[in-house]
């Protein structure tokens, strides 16, 4: 199938084609942009990121390490200190919390990876450095019959250029 | 069959464009793709020169033992914990600045993240590595892990010492994240306009950042996640380094007051180490239309905040002093303001308490040689903050027959300085060798302005 790939200025014309070529049911979509914006992210995909369920497993498996470790270590060679029960709670919490963080930090750095489908060895075709600088490409598979409609859509919405990206 | 299209192909063959580049990606890009100058070189040679001197006293302390800087009861804690406390300190401007500012959505912090966030992991850096030279058994080091041994033995999850192994090694390794985090997609961009070395090292390090919706959307929610997770961490440690002297029973130290005061101080010492590495940075790469007085003078605010905040501890701690009624506690503080160690506490009254009121005149916010003089002098005097909790605090212990005194070697003063050139050589390769200024940020910034003086779409 071919692959066209519009280039725009402006990260609201991209969004509306988006949405717009979503509407006509074109749902193989990829945008590249030089920085974050909401309305774009927005269009393509509304759903949430499933990055947070990585912080929230890593969190939790943080706190239950830091308890678990520390108080089966206590127990294990049992020590009176400072006349203090062998489990400690209040002292352990800090433990428990620094590991929170630890594992919730490593844990959404996996997220990032597995959801942003990082790292890639090779380059998409259709991407350029251009996307590095100001400009916002979108790129849309779509059946050979439907290429000068979407040329026309992407025009239609302020497209710099369209042009054939070949695979 | 498909129908040709009906758009000729042909029209649609991509034209080999110019690369025309934005103007951030040009002026950041410049900072660390020009070849350094010979000025450049002269500091790092410099700062290598005092380090390997550091270095070669440390190697002769690890030989000889900590006796040779005159560590004697009943002052063990001198100058080589007092200077991993101030480093600390220092690391904590940092994640301040990138967290917490960017959960309260402050989005002049753009411009002076990066530079923050390096400085914190180099300062985390060299604080780690004052514990290895204070323990001096530096090959006993990994007791205080908890690992399995032959003798069954675990650590000691009471003692605050272990609190600070965990928060010390958090606070690295998520600072690292967060920096690397944030480093990716600026990566890319320079990825996208070197070649030779410098391409295979950001192309293997932005791990094929294309910049597509998906990852931009994993990337803001995972710096969101990770701003939530470093606001308490920063907060807890501080808190936990001040632990270290507040649970232990010494006059001047077992105080609840220690963990807010300290994390005042450090994120006051912070902004300060900010400020005068900042101020020069700019001017010599000609920065000043990204870094601008705008956000010096944010900063300036900041200091005087905080500034306020370590003035009103340094008070009550005399009041506490006095209310408590504690002779010993009474007799400490006393001896820290008129006995062997004023000089050091007016120091440090002087330059963190005082001295940053000037903030409260626009005018000083917004004269860059004074922020730089203030910055610096409040560098100093939270050095000497703690060097009078710590040391004064040990030399005038519970029965004065025991008391002491304590004046740094000059082997440790050789190591405190070697450690400000550990730090400023891992900064000024990293000026050399990755974005300074988080470019996709800025741009950001830059291309909802430019929509917005267009009338919206285009």
């Amino acid at each position: 199938m071919p692959t066209l790939l519009g280039i725009f200025d402006s990260p609201t014309a991209v969004a509306d084609s988006v949405r717009r070529l979503r509407g006509r049911g074109f749902s193989k979509l990829e945008v590249f942009s030089p920085a974050p914006f909401d309305e774009i992210e927005e269009a393509v995909d509304p759903k949430p990121s499933r990055v947070r369920v990585w912080t929230l497993v890593g969190g939790l498996l943080g706190v239950v390490t830091g308890y678990a470790m520390t108080i089966w270590m206590s127990l294990d060679w049992p020590i009176v200190i400072g006349g203090k029960p062998y489990a400690s709670i209040p002292p352990y919490t800090v433990i428990a919390f620094e590991l929170t963080v630890l594992f919730g930090g490593i844990f959404t750095l996996i997220g990032l990876l597995v959801v942003g489908r990082l790292p890639r060895i090779k380059l998409d075709p259709a991407y350029s450095a251009r996307f590095s600088a100001d400009e916002f490409g979108l790129v849309v598979e779509c059946p050979d019959r439907d290429v000068s409609e979407v040329d026309g859509l992407l025009r239609a919405h302020h497209a710099k250029e369209v042009s054939l990206v070949d695979a | 069959m498909t129908p040709p299209p009906a758009a000729p192909v042909a029209a649609l063959i991509r034209p080999t464009p110019q690369l025309r580049d934005a103007q951030t990606n040009r002026d950041v890009m410049a900072v660390f793709m020009e070849r350094p100058g010979i000025g450049w070189l002269l500091l790092v040679l410099t700062c290598a020169t005092i380090l390997a001197a550091a270095g070669a006293w440390w190697l002769y302390q690890i030989y000889r033992g900590l006796g040779v800087v005159g560590y004697s009861h009943p002052i063990f804690w001198g100058a080589y914990i007092v200077t991993f406390v101030f480093w600390v300190g220092i690391a904590h401007a940092g994640t301040l600045i990138s967290a917490i500012l960017f959960l309260f959505r402050a989005k002049w912090r753009n411009a002076i993240n990066r530079s923050a966030e390096a400085m914190t992991i180099f300062a985390v850096f060299t604080a780690q590595l004052f514990l290895g030279i204070h323990i001096g058994r530096i090959w006993k080091a990994y007791f205080i892990l908890p690992y399995p041994n032959q003798r069954g033995l675990w650590v000691n999850f009471k003692s605050p010492l272990l609190w600070d192994t965990f928060a010390i090694s958090t606070y690295t390794l998520i600072s690292l994240i967060f920096l690397y985090v944030g480093l990716v997609p600026d990566l890319a961009v320079a990825r996208d306009r070197t070649t030779g070395w410098r391409k295979a090292l950001y192309g293997a390090l932005s791990l094929g950042w294309q910049g597509t919706s998906r990852q931009w959307k994993a990337h803001t929610r995972t710096v969101l996640h990770l701003s939530g997770l470093a606001t308490p961490l920063v907060l807890s440690v501080h808190s936990v380094v001040s632990w270290d002297f507040a649970m232990a029973l010494v006059p001047t130290w077992h105080a609840t007051i220690f963990a807010p005061y300290f994390v005042a101080g450090a994120i006051f010492s912070g902004f300060a180490m900010v400020l005068t590495v900042m101020i020069p940075t700019r001017r010599i790469f000609g920065l000043e239309h990204i870094i601008t007085n705008y956000h010096f003078e944010n900063m300036c605010r900041f200091l005087l905040l905080t500034s306020s905040i370590v003035g009103y501890a340094y008070l009550i701690e005399y009041f506490m002093a006095w209310y408590s009624a504690d002779e010993f506690e009474r007799t400490s503080f006393w001896l820290r303001t008129t006995g062997a160690y004023w000089l050091s506490t007016w120091i440090m009254l002087t330059c963190n308490a005082i001295v940053p009121q000037v903030f409260w005149f626009k005018k000083a916010r917004t004269h860059v040689p004074t922020i730089f003089v203030v910055s610096t002098l409040i560098n100093i005097g939270m050095w000497f903050e703690r060097y009078v909790i710590i040391c004064e605090g040990l030399s005038h212990e519970f029965n004065p027959a025991v008391w002491g005194h304590y004046t740094p070697h000059a082997g440790e003063l050789l190591i405190v300085a070697g450690s400000f050139s550990f730090f400023s050589i891992f900064f000024l390769i990293f000026l050399k060798l990755f974005p300074v200024i988080p470019i996709s940020e800025v741009k950001e910034l830059e291309i909802h302005d430019r929509a917005h003086a267009h009338g919206g779409a285009h």
